[in-house]
């Protein structure tokens, strides 16, 4: 087997603002991750997180104009698994968790619950502003400690 | 009818059974909700939502479950899963509907002293 260095390695795609197309974010994450060695229960929680970012990307960032495109980059390293999501919206404003109580009763429907499964489902999540306009979700997802990524000869 | 989901409803006994193959998502949510509405509309107060094994479940899915749970509260209907993925149940459980819907591991154990 080929030695692969520790150097992350980078993957970069954009998907129109058209919701369905996250599954292609999904399909390239998870092929990724499984070739890193995540287990299987992993690598559906990250195509869950990467799908809904890519989600509210699509409808929160870019209000769905299929002109714009949303970008996911892919971070390989020996360790982790980054995804970055970015578009080109004005931002999420305040981002409110919800509570399955007060939308049972019919209250804060307006509240997603994308946020709140990306939170309970990566390692680590940081959302930011771009300079300019736009967002970017940054997923950490590690690899359990005895897992070799490529690496061995 | 939307491309993306495949729903049949079928009747065992007084427990009505929805069966969903494909994605639950926001775009399929209104046909969800309709299957919902048509059992309802029987007066059924059982419902067994009977989820095929390659269900893609995202956040405007769990949205519109959660608007099912609402109104079937409203209608004092009892409502249990089957089918649902290692995964998927885990995402229930995180999310709270677990608190509203009984998962069962297969449809003879949803339907057995429901």
């Amino acid at each position: 087997m080929n030695t692969i260095t520790n150097e992350a390695k980078k993957i970069e795609l954009h998907i129109p603002s058209i919701l369905g197309y996250e599954k292609v974010a999904m399909a390239c994450v998870a092929s990724v991750a499984k070739n890193m060695g995540f287990n299987n229960a992993r690598i559906e929680d990250l195509k869950s997180a990467v799908a809904e970012a890519c989600i509210n990307a699509i409808v929160h960032g870019n209000k769905m104009d299929s002109g714009s495109k949303v970008g996911i980059v892919v971070m390989i390293g020996s360790l982790s698994l980054e995804v970055y999501v970015t578009d080109d919206g004005q931002g999420f404003g305040e981002i409110i968790m919800p509570e399955i109580e007060e939308q049972v009763e019919g209250k804060n429907r307006d509240r997603g619950w994308g946020i709140f499964l990306i939170r309970n489902l990566v390692d680590e999540i940081k959302v930011e502003k771009k300079p300019n306009d736009g967002n970017v979700v940054k997923m950490v997802f590690r690899l359990p400690k005895k897992t070799f990524f490529m690496n061995e000869v | 009818m939307n491309k993306d989901i495949d729903i049949t409803i079928s009747q065992q006994g007084d427990v009505s059974i929805i069966t969903i193959k494909g994605d639950v998502t926001a775009s399929t949510g209104e046909a969800i909700e309709n299957a919902y509405q048509d059992v309802s509309s029987s007066g059924t107060k059982k419902i067994l939502l009977n989820f095929g094994p390659e269900c893609y479940i995202n956040s405007g899915g769990i949205a519109a479950l959660i608007g099912v749970v609402s109104e079937s509260r409203k209608k004092e209907q009892i409502i249990r899963a089957t089918g649902l993925s290692e995964h998927f149940q885990k995402i229930f459980n995180m999310v709270g509907l677990t608190k509203y819907i009984q998962i069962f591991p297969s449809e003879e154990s949803a339907l057995a002293g429901f």
